[in-house]
Parts: C-alpha cells; structure tokens; sequence
C-alpha cells in the first residue's frame, strides 16, 4: 500500500497543521514518520483524509512550515 | 484554614484541573516521542495547551515554551539572550529568579547590569530611570510585571516601548501577573514574557512557560533528546524544541491548559481584577483602622492588584504570620525572595506580612482575616 503524507520537523508544527486543517473541514491525523531517511532521523508525518496535495497548498499559504509532501509505500 | 497566600501558588485549583491531571497521567504516553496512538493523543494534549497559552497571550504556538516554573523560564530567556560583554536593565523590585541569574552572570564577567529605580506614584519617573541607564552596549532590559512582595504594577508599555526605540529586547516576568492581567506579545511588542503555571493560571506546580515574540532568538541552556531530527548531533534550530529538550510533564501541562480554560470561563483579567482588587480594597480599608498596622498598600500606586503587604508594630513579620497561621489564615511572611525591593522600600529588618487572594477568595474570608489581625493586635496591645 502507498502512503502519501505531509513531513514535519516537529510535532508541533505538524499538530498546528492538522488543527489548521481541521478548522477547514480536513480530517487528518499525526504520527511519526514511518520511514525517516538518515539524513533528519524522526520526524513527523500528517496523513490526510483526501487530497494532500490540496491539503500542502492551504498549509503553504498559511506558512506552516514543513518538510513537504512524501509517500511510502509498505512492503507486504 | 483559609488560603491567602495565592501570591506563592494559587488555591485551590478548579476540579477541572485536577480531572485532566488525572485523565493525563492515566491515558498518556511521551508526548512526541512515540508511533503509536497513546503517544499521539498525548502530543495532541500537549499542543492543545500551547495553542490556548499562545491565544492568551497573543503569540505563536511554536513559540510557547514549557518548562518547570517561571524562574526556569527566566533564566532560559536570560541567559539564551544575552552574550560576553552584553549589559542588562532590571528594576528595583525584581525577584531573586531575575537578579540571581543576571548577578551570577556578572560575577562570571560575562555581563554587566544596571538597577533602575522605580517610582509606585510616578510611571514617567520611573521610565526615566530605565532610559538614563541605557549603555551603547546595553541588550535587554528584564523586568518584573508586578511586585511580588508590595502589588506595585509597573509600567509595561512604557518600559517596552522604550525598549523598542533603543533597540532593546525586553524580557517580562509575569509571575504575579500572568492570568489576572492583560498581557499580550502581539499588541505591546514584549519580547519574551515568562509566566508560572500554578498562580493565577490556576495550574499545577511544577508548570511554566517562556512566551516568545516574533524574531526573537534564545539560545537553548540545555541540549537532549526532542523526539525530532534525532540522527544529527546538533540541537534542532526550531521552537519549540530548541528550548525543549527531554521528556515533557504531560499532567502539568493537560491541568493547565484547563486552568487556563476555567480562567476564561469566568472572564479571565476583568473577573480576576475586579474581584481580587475589590477584596484587597476591602481588606485595606479595615486593616487601616487596626493599631498597630503599617499598610503598604500605597506602594501599588493605586493599580488593582490581588496583593497587599504590612507590618504590625515591631513584631517580625514571620511571627506575626504564624499568630495567623494559630488564627487559621495562611499568608506569606519573611522577605519573599526579594532582596531589592525589601531595600527598596526599606523593609529589610523585619520584613513584612503578604496577604493574596485568588479566585476561590470570598469578602467572608477578608473580613474574617481583618477580624483575627486586630484580635491579635489587641492582644499584642497595640
């Protein structure tokens, strides 16, 4: 299954973004990063009922700062 | 007994504090710090607080802080702000959380400081003073919001907007402030405001807050885990987790957010000022007439405030308050942790006696207080 979520350096800012998006009608719920690269170590991923993409853009024009939009997908 | 030392830590707590308390330390995981559902509730608790502390005093929620109590916060905000051969403001009234940390700075020969006197009947005497020892190397100036020990409010605004015209940052202590005064970050330009969760928050001990301004940079004092960037060796660079290193107090932090909430509830600074300043109102008026009693209700210029202070006769302050404690009153005695403003106003020797109400304090409890001070003077034969 692919994953696509918003990355977040900290739990604040990602928990900022889903209450941000609560408050326009966008479920979403916030957990770590299920695959963090070696670069950040953890971090924090935004899953979005719907589009994320729509969801990026409203974030970005509200300048909740993120680490952008990344999928994953899981091995079976 | 009946509670009038709200000035130290406010009680006691609504209900509703407590039930989160429980609730937290029940159902909550490390905020931050795990993938699983409990872990993410807990976060969720976590920023639920910061954003509500963030509307209360007008900032953004990343630049909330939490930390242990208001001296942390203080000395977080000190020391992050200031660097080697830096110079630094601080009033006549300040609290030791203040002047500690800013004199053990200058004993290091990191940073030099100035103390500005300041005057509880005249605001532009007491600007005055600030601006005349403003250095060219001067960075910030720290101050106390209102005195812990006489109730006299200082001139924030003007203090701040003076700060603003020289280049200055300005570091508030909200101490005795923070839920019965309007505060905000936003309107007044304060830099950094430091507050305690447990007075007039109506939190729990072991709670506080370093409110950070826009722009405002504060190096971090400690470094450890923060849940975030964990494969680098440096700090992370963004608030809050720059100045939050280490596994948070998740109960603390969900009973006061409902302080917070219960504060608003009532109507937050217009309920808080006007009941607590209409019972200290009372309370001078009848502790006025008592032989015997030296008032300093003077030294709040006039400004509301939930504290009052006084002597009687040349007892010490410390015994007289355990007459009251005998009495059934609990009230705060001694020199409060205020080394310059007992020099200040010259009650070094003795002392004096803090009397502070809060939100649970009824005109019954003043009254009945008013009534065991002057069974005490009589018996004292004052």
């Amino acid at each position: 299954m692919l994953y696509t979520y918003i990355k977040f350096e900290t739990q604040t800012m990602g928990e900022k973004a889903r209450r941000l998006l609560l408050s326009k009608g966008i479920n979403s719920s916030l957990r770590r990063n299920p695959n963090p690269n070696r670069k950040e170590g953890c971090n924090f991923a935004l899953y979005v009922n719907g589009d994320v993409y729509a969801a990026f853009d409203i974030l970005t024009k509200n300048n909740i700062r993120n680490l952008g939009v990344e999928s994953f997908r899981e091995l079976l | 007994m009946i509670y009038l030392d709200n000035a130290a830590t406010s009680f006691p707590k609504p209900q509703s504090v407590i039930n989160a308390m429980c609730r937290a330390q029940l159902c909550g995981a490390n905020p931050g710090r795990g993938g699983h559902s409990l872990s993410a509730r807990a976060g969720e608790t976590v920023y639920r607080c910061r954003e509500k502390l963030a509307g209360h005093f007008g900032c953004k929620s990343e630049n909330v802080i939490f930390t242990c109590n208001c001296t942390a916060a203080l000395n977080t905000a000190i020391k992050g702000v200031l660097k080697k051969g830096d110079h630094v403001i601080i009033s006549s009234l300040e609290h030791n959380s203040v002047l500690r940390p800013v004199h053990a700075l200058c004993e290091k020969g990191i940073i030099s400081y100035s103390v500005a006197r300041v005057n509880p009947f005249d605001d532009n005497e007491t600007l005055r003073s600030f601006a005349s020892h403003i250095r060219e190397n001067t960075r910030a100036v720290v101050m106390t919001h209102v005195s812990n020990v006489f109730g006299t409010v200082l001139p924030v605004e003007k203090i701040c907007a003076l700060c603003k015209a020289r280049g200055l940052i300005f570091i508030l202590d909200g101490a005795q402030s923070a839920g019965s005064h309007k505060i905000s970050l936003e309107k007044t330009g304060i830099d950094v405001l430091c507050v305690p969760g447990h007075k007039g928050l109506l939190g729990p001990m072991g709670t506080g807050a370093l409110l950070i301004g826009e722009g405002v940079e504060i190096s971090e004092l400690t470094q450890g885990g923060t849940g975030s960037n964990s494969l680098s060796p440096a700090q992370p660079t963004a608030y809050p987790d720059r100045l939050e290193s280490g596994t948070l107090n998740l109960p603390g932090i969900a009973g006061l957010c409902e302080g917070v909430s219960y504060l608003e509830k009532i109507g937050a600074e217009r309920y808080v000022i006007s009941h607590e300043g209409e019972l200290v109102r009372l309370l001078c008026e009848d502790l006025s007439v008592i032989d015997g009693v030296r008032l300093y209700s003077e030294m709040n210029g006039g400004k509301s405030t939930n504290l009052v202070s006084f002597n009687l006769g040349d007892l010490h302050s410390e015994y007289v308050a355990s007459l009251l404690d005998k009495g059934g009153f609990a009230v705060r005695a001694g020199y409060h942790c205020s080394y310059l403003a007992h020099k200040t106003y010259n009650t070094s020797e003795k002392g004096c006696v803090r009397v502070s109400t809060g939100v649970f304090t009824t005109k019954k409890d003043v009254k009945n207080f008013a009534n065991c001070l002057n069974k005490i003077a009589k018996d004292k034969k004052m």
